[in-house]
């Protein structure tokens, strides 16, 4: 929940108008559509359930877990934590500037999200053939399942993201469409994923 | 219309059941919208009752069985799979209503009428492996135990993994169902049921190492393919139900936007109020 003092709409129906509003009123309100947080809300719990069963089997079997973890690379997990939080950084300026009326600003940012977001992927591409070419699969075993499944269901996630970043784009670019509310639910979704990647890195690569 | 053309109603009755229902069979123009929705309700009941307690197939048992496992298996519920495998034989044809009832959100929908289509194509598809096939390998098992147990085991895999092979199917299913709610421009359902479909789409997905692993989470009994999807699945039907149940209430055979609930109406400045505070 977030409080703004004002924020102009630029178009959109009664709904999107009526949020406009109570921004204006510097009411608290949800930003995007309330909608997209029951995604995040929901997924939320998807991912913890995930967590959980992942920290229960880890307990099982410390020794093994902390043997394979070490063959991973933190420093990778490293800069695809940072590569992701600007990607963010880079997606809330997006939010902000098309709140201001800047839509070419609001684009560029919308793109430099996406550049971010498509370096996180090929790192992590990377990431997964030097794991494969050193003789960790995905059945090597329990952590190495573990890590391509949670990564890889997060790079689904992200991949989805480019469809979201793309509706983003898509209003961004034209007056006749520029809806604000649209365009903080996309940002909603990309900072969900974001979020979920801190919780990844943290449990597949610095926990011990 | 003219006066001649409208038929009088008569006044529902108050007081029995079976009055009430007479009055709806006979007068409400929703009558077939209603029989979709209680066959929805009634299949996923029965489903539950015969798949968990009669033919005791699902929570589904380890996939990492011995040969002679399998056939105690079959054994210890020979009676359960036949007769709740006949009983899903009979009750098997209810997918064709309850598909057409849930396309027909679609079709009220203002998008192309190729999602209520894509919808019943790929469901009348997913009954197949997910209940007929699984149904008939169980009941092969089940009908002759004295099999060679390496045959039983050939049945008892190939029964699991046909009703593991329908996630791909509830995958797509899904991802029709949300594109055309987040398009729909008639509030036939909340968008937050769109991005519900997602979460329930992206569950399925996870299912897909259940091919893999014979032990585990990943396995198709394991914590992540099947007791996770399972409580997502359960949280989406449950949700579904629900909201069809208010569309049918709301609709007006109309081609524009789905009415507002006067109750919903009711609860906007309420819910405006509870924001701002």
């Amino acid at each position: 929940m977030t409080t703004v003092a004002s924020a102009e709409p630029r178009a959109g129906g009664p709904d999107e108008r009526a949020g406009a509003q109570e921004r204006a009123r510097g009411v608290r309100f949800v930003p995007g559509q309330p909608d997209m947080w029951v995604f995040v809300l929901f997924e939320a719990l998807v991912f913890t359930s995930y967590f959980t069963v992942y920290v229960i089997r880890r307990t099982q079997s410390p020794d093994l877990f902390l043997q394979s973890q070490a063959h991973l690379d933190l420093r990778v997990g490293v800069f695809n934590t940072l590569v992701l939080l600007v990607s963010s950084w880079a997606v809330a300026r997006c939010v902000q500037a098309a709140r201001e009326g800047s839509f070419s600003a609001a684009l560029n940012n919308a793109y430099l999200t996406m550049l971010f977001g498509f370096v996180f992927l090929v790192s992590k591409v990377l990431e997964w053939a030097t794991e494969i070419e050193q003789g960790f699969g995905f059945t090597t075993d329990e952590f190495f399942s573990f890590y391509y499944f949670l990564t890889a269901i997060h790079f689904l996630h992200l991949l989805i993201g480019f469809v979201v970043l793309g509706v983003a784009v898509y209003e961004i670019r034209s007056p006749a469409r520029r809806s604000q509310e649209l365009v903080e639910t996309c940002a909603t979704y990309w900072h969900t994923i974001d979020f979920f990647w801190v919780l990844i890195f943290a449990l597949l690569y610095v926990m011990r | 219309m003219s006066a001649a053309t409208v038929r009088a109603v008569p006044e529902m009755p108050s007081g029995s059941l079976i009055r009430k229902i007479a009055w709806h069979w006979r007068h409400d123009d929703k009558r077939e919208l209603w029989i979709g929705w209680w066959t929805l309700v009634i299949f996923y009941n029965l489903y539950g009752l015969l798949f968990f307690l009669i033919a005791r197939t699902q929570p589904p048992p380890p996939p990492s069985l011995a040969p002679s496992e399998i056939v105690q298996w079959f054994d210890d519920r020979h009676y359960g799979l036949l007769y709740g495998y006949a009983f899903v034989s009979i009750v098997g044809g209810a997918t064709a209503i309850m598909n057409a009832t849930l396309a027909y959100t679609m079709r009220r929908m203002s998008v192309s009428r190729a999602f209520a289509y894509s919808y019943l194509v790929i469901y009348a598809l997913a009954t197949l492996p997910g209940m007929l096939i699984m149904g008939v390998a169980c009941t092969v098992g089940a009908m002759r135990p004295d099999r060679d147990p390496e045959l039983m085991s050939w049945l008892y895999d190939f029964a699991f993994l046909s009703f593991e092979g329908t996630m791909g199917v509830f995958l797509i299913g899904s991802l029709v169902w949300m594109v055309a709610v987040l398009l729909d421009e008639n509030r036939v359902f909340p968008k937050w049921f769109g991005y519900l479909n997602l979460c329930n789409a992206l569950t399925e997905v996870v299912v897909a190492p259940a091919w893999i692993f014979k032990r585990g989470v990943f396995a198709w009994d394991g914590a992540i393919a099947w007791w996770i999807n399972m409580a997502v699945f359960v949280t989406y039907t449950t949700v579904f139900l629900t909201l069809l149940r208010k569309m049918i209430v709301r609709e007006d055979f109309g081609s524009g936007p789905l009415p507002e609930l006067e109750s919903d109406h009711a609860l906007e400045p309420a819910g405006a109020l509870g924001a701002a505070r």
